[in-house]
């Protein structure tokens, strides 16, 4: 394992010279919000965050994808027919993601990269990004990472991770692409592996103290899934829900997505936006039948996704890694960690 | 820009400004031929969705022309439509859409002098304002070229 | 704050043991800072989870909608003008509900106390006109006054309309210019007012919680979900998104009662108040109508006077 320190004075030079090989992003201050922005020319990265307000996910899943345009001009040799649209998929840094976030993107893997099937888009995009994290030494009070297999020194999903120190950043490169980015960046000041092992092994305690809330998740896998599902809490859990797309859209492992047409004239395109179990469109049947019609079965069609069925599924845990963001946006207030303690202590 | 020709759409009640525009045709009136006449059976007919869908796909103007209160064949669906009108036609001014692009106006089908009056004032007033810039859909090719796929 | 909710706890806990409603709606206590969350009592042994205090912003008339139970439901000042417009809309029965009406001196704007904090913070509580925020390293009390929410500081109908019970004394309403923010926007330019609205609604994610917020949007179908014609497009286009909201507002023409629902669901804190605050302004002043205060009335869409304006018509 390597280790680099990274004086902050250098900080800015250092992503200066990696400006020309690599699209940059970091959060960026905006209205009081963090966003994942790209950067332009000479623009830093703002580390003063807890976390973004939306993931970084639509950096490689966007919200609005274009997969193949068309033309239905008769006239056009082509027409009605899809064709690929090009696509930059050249290399890009997400710079400052915190572990968490990163986590995430290994769970989205499992569902756009499997043996059967692989969604090029996501993958694509997935590859051609480089993930340097930055340790989290002050979680918000609705950080749960550390009970949901993640935490906020956590490396998966990473290429690097960042760890403040005061006036410089200590650098624990991960992985191979990692190395490069630095390299790139004309970064060298070698640190020593042990010292800085101790250095981040202390502040991860440290860290990992701060986090105050919890799930307890032990119980979900050996649950009977049909006592849960037909469990007698949905109602009251639902109860308040508004069916608005808000925990979807910023939870950073939701990965659905709906694929449309759109048609202009005589120019099209296919297009794939995120979508949201939320929505009674999202299940509704070409016949008008909807199996999920009520808001207390597409509530619980969210949980039992997240909290059984993937366990069920991959057997390592909960489909989520804890960033809190849809308990933090939920318009009423409908907050996972208490619906998942119900789950894994439910009896019925 | 000197060739630019506004394109407006006009929705002509069936009863009324519909026939006022047959009787302006075949009086031989002369007027300027920026209009696209869509038949709706009635102003109360009239959704806010016709015109907000009108103006996404690049329409210049719109025009919105019914029966003079009293007259609606359906008693009072001019009267209804005369409330969402003045509503709506405030909102999306507030909105940013110029004052000049939507108009209304009540026309009976005996009127057809003032169906070739208000077409030349609806024509002239949105050649004054010139083409939209703004509000009108992206072409699905400007979207390929503008990457909107790539991050946000 | 603690006597509205004895209060409250002692009207429900009667109501449920008398057996006139089946069903209490209000609010129990969030898991985070500044949230409650509305939820549903059956019986008198759970009534002790009904809270009320600042953070009871979600209007609870949202609840109501086709709901065929006896119902006994806590609604301030907005929230009985959205029940009044429930029933003429035959949402909701009369005869169905008891209302438990709370005098409301106004919730707290979330985002706008997080804002004024570097830090996380964890702990919020109230004591008269006493906002006390908690966090890691600071304690600060705040006047509530300066930290309304945006409706709730120009609030005129501050009482409830309509109730069967009151969880306090009525209140004096306030006296107080509604309408300067859609005033300064309506004196600009039109291109102004284009870029105006293009910035406020960039951050706009589509995930419709203002219009799912809002307890007038019960359509089965909503226009943005039509596909046969599509009228609203599904991506992000600020054209198609600009287009939403347009018509989301409009469909609250003369039913919305500002009660800020919308604006304060939204995760990206978008001024969405700002669309129906206009057309609340115009139903003002070209029909006399503000909505909600009257069973007796037809909201102004459904009606009309044969001598209404009509000088914007040639």
């Amino acid at each position: 394992m390597r280790f680099i320190t990274i004086d902050k004075n250098s900080w800015a030079n250092g992503l200066e010279n990696l400006y020309g090989n690599y699209r940059l992003f970091g959060p960026v201050k905006n209205n009081n919000q963090h966003f994942f922005k790209e950067l332009a020319k000479g623009e830093l990265p703002d580390f003063n965050y807890l976390n973004t307000r939306l993931s970084p996910k639509s950096l490689v899943f966007p919200q609005t994808e274009i997969m193949f345009e068309f033309s239905l001009d008769e006239n056009d040799e082509q027409h009605h027919i899809l064709k690929e649209i090009n696509k930059d998929y050249s290399p890009r840094a997400l710079i400052g993601i915190r572990p968490c976030d990163a986590a995430s993107f290994m769970l989205v893997k499992r569902n756009f990269d499997t043996p059967e099937y692989k969604d090029n888009y996501w993958l694509h995009a997935y590859e051609s990004t480089i993930f340097a994290g930055l340790a989290c030494d002050n979680p918000c009070n609705t950080c749960f990472c550390t009970s949901a297999g993640c935490g906020p020194f956590h490396e998966d999903g990473l290429d690097l991770l960042l760890v403040d120190e005061g006036d410089k950043f200590i650098v624990k490169i991960l992985t191979p692409k990692g190395d490069n980015f630095i390299n790139s960046a004309g970064w060298e000041t070698e640190a020593d592996p042990t010292a800085s092992e101790k250095i981040i092994a202390e502040m991860q305690i440290k860290a990992e103290e701060k986090i105050a809330s919890s799930v307890s998740t032990d119980k979900l896998k050996n649950k009977s899934t049909i006592k849960l599902y037909d469990g007698t809490f949905w109602d009251d859990i639902a109860f308040a829900c508004i069916n608005c797309g808000t925990c979807t859209y910023v939870c950073p492992t939701c990965w659905c997505f709906d694929i449309q047409d759109e048609v202009t004239r005589n120019s099209g395109i296919r297009i794939r936006n995120w979508d949201s179990c939320m929505y009674p469109l999202f299940t509704l049947h070409g016949t008008g039948y909807n199996p999920r019609n009520t808001k207390m079965q597409r509530v619980r069609q969210r949980f039992m996704h997240k909290l059984k069925y993937y366990v069920d599924k991959y057997g390592d845990g909960i489909q989520c890694v804890g960033c809190g963001r849809c308990i933090r946006l939920c318009p009423v207030n409908i907050d996972i960690r208490k619906v998942c303690d119900i789950m894994n202590n439910y009896e019925g | 820009m000197k060739d630019w020709k506004p394109r407006i759409v006009g929705f002509l009640c069936n009863w009324c400004s519909y026939g006022a525009a047959d009787l302006a045709g075949v009086s031989r009136m002369q007027y300027p031929p920026n209009v696209r006449v869509i038949r709706i059976p009635c102003s109360g007919r009239m959704s806010p969705k016709f015109i907000l869908a009108a103006f996404m796909k690049g329409a210049d103007g719109i025009w919105v022309s019914g029966c003079h209160p009293g007259d609606c064949h359906y008693m009072e669906g001019n009267y209804y439509a005369r409330r969402k009108f003045a509503l709506f036609k405030n909102l999306i001014e507030y909105m940013g859409i110029e004052p000049g692009r939507l108009h209304f106006s009540w026309i009976s089908s005996a009127e057809s002098t003032k169906f070739a009056r208000v077409i030349n004032e609806v024509t002239s007033a949105v050649k004054a304002l010139g083409p939209r810039k703004h509000g009108i859909k992206t072409m699905p090719d400007e979207l390929v070229k503008s990457k909107i796929s790539m991050a946000k | 704050m603690s006597d509205y909710t004895s209060k409250i706890k002692e009207i429900s806990e009667r109501l449920l043991k008398e057996e006139k409603v089946e069903i209490i709606i209000g609010f129990r206590k969030g898991t985070v800072p500044m949230m409650n969350e509305p939820c549903f009592v059956k019986t008198p042994e759970d009534v002790k989870e009904l809270v009320w205090d600042s953070n009871c912003g979600i209007n609870l008339a949202n609840y109501l909608t086709g709901r065929k139970e006896k119902i006994a439901i806590i609604a301030k000042g907005c929230d009985s003008r959205n029940i009044v417009t429930h029933i003429i809309e035959n949402k909701i029965k009369r005869e169905q509900l008891l209302i438990i009406g709370v005098p409301c001196k106004g919730m707290i704007d979330k985002n706008k106390i997080t804002s004024m904090f570097e830090n996380e913070i964890m702990e919020v509580s109230e004591d008269k006109e006493n906002i006390t925020v908690k966090g890691e390293g600071f304690e600060k009390t705040l006047n509530k006054n300066d930290v309304l929410q945006e409706n709730c500081k120009i609030c005129v109908h501050r009482n409830p309309v309509i109730y069967d019970e009151l969880a306090a004394d009525l209140i004096d309403e306030q006296k107080v210019d509604r309408y300067e923010d859609v005033r300064k926007i309506e004196a600009m330019s039109p291109e102004e007012k284009w870029s105006y609205f293009d910035d406020l609604l960039s951050p706009c994610i589509r995930c419709y919680a203002c219009r799912n917020a809002c307890p007038l949007c019960y359509c089965p179908t909503c226009f943005v979900d039509e596909s046969m014609p599509q009228w609203v497009g599904k991506s992000i286009d600020p054209v198609d998104t600009r287009t939403f909201h347009l018509l989301r507002a409009y469909h609250c023409a003369g039913r919305c009662t500002d009660c800020g629902a919308c604006e304060r669901a939204c995760p990206m804190g978008i001024k969405v108040r700002l669309f129906t605050k206009k057309l609340e302004k115009d139903c003002l002043e070209l029909y006399g109508w503000q909505a909600g205060l009257s069973l007796n009335e037809r909201p102004p869409l459904d009606t009309y006077r044969p001598d209404d304006p009509e000088d914007f018509i040639k």
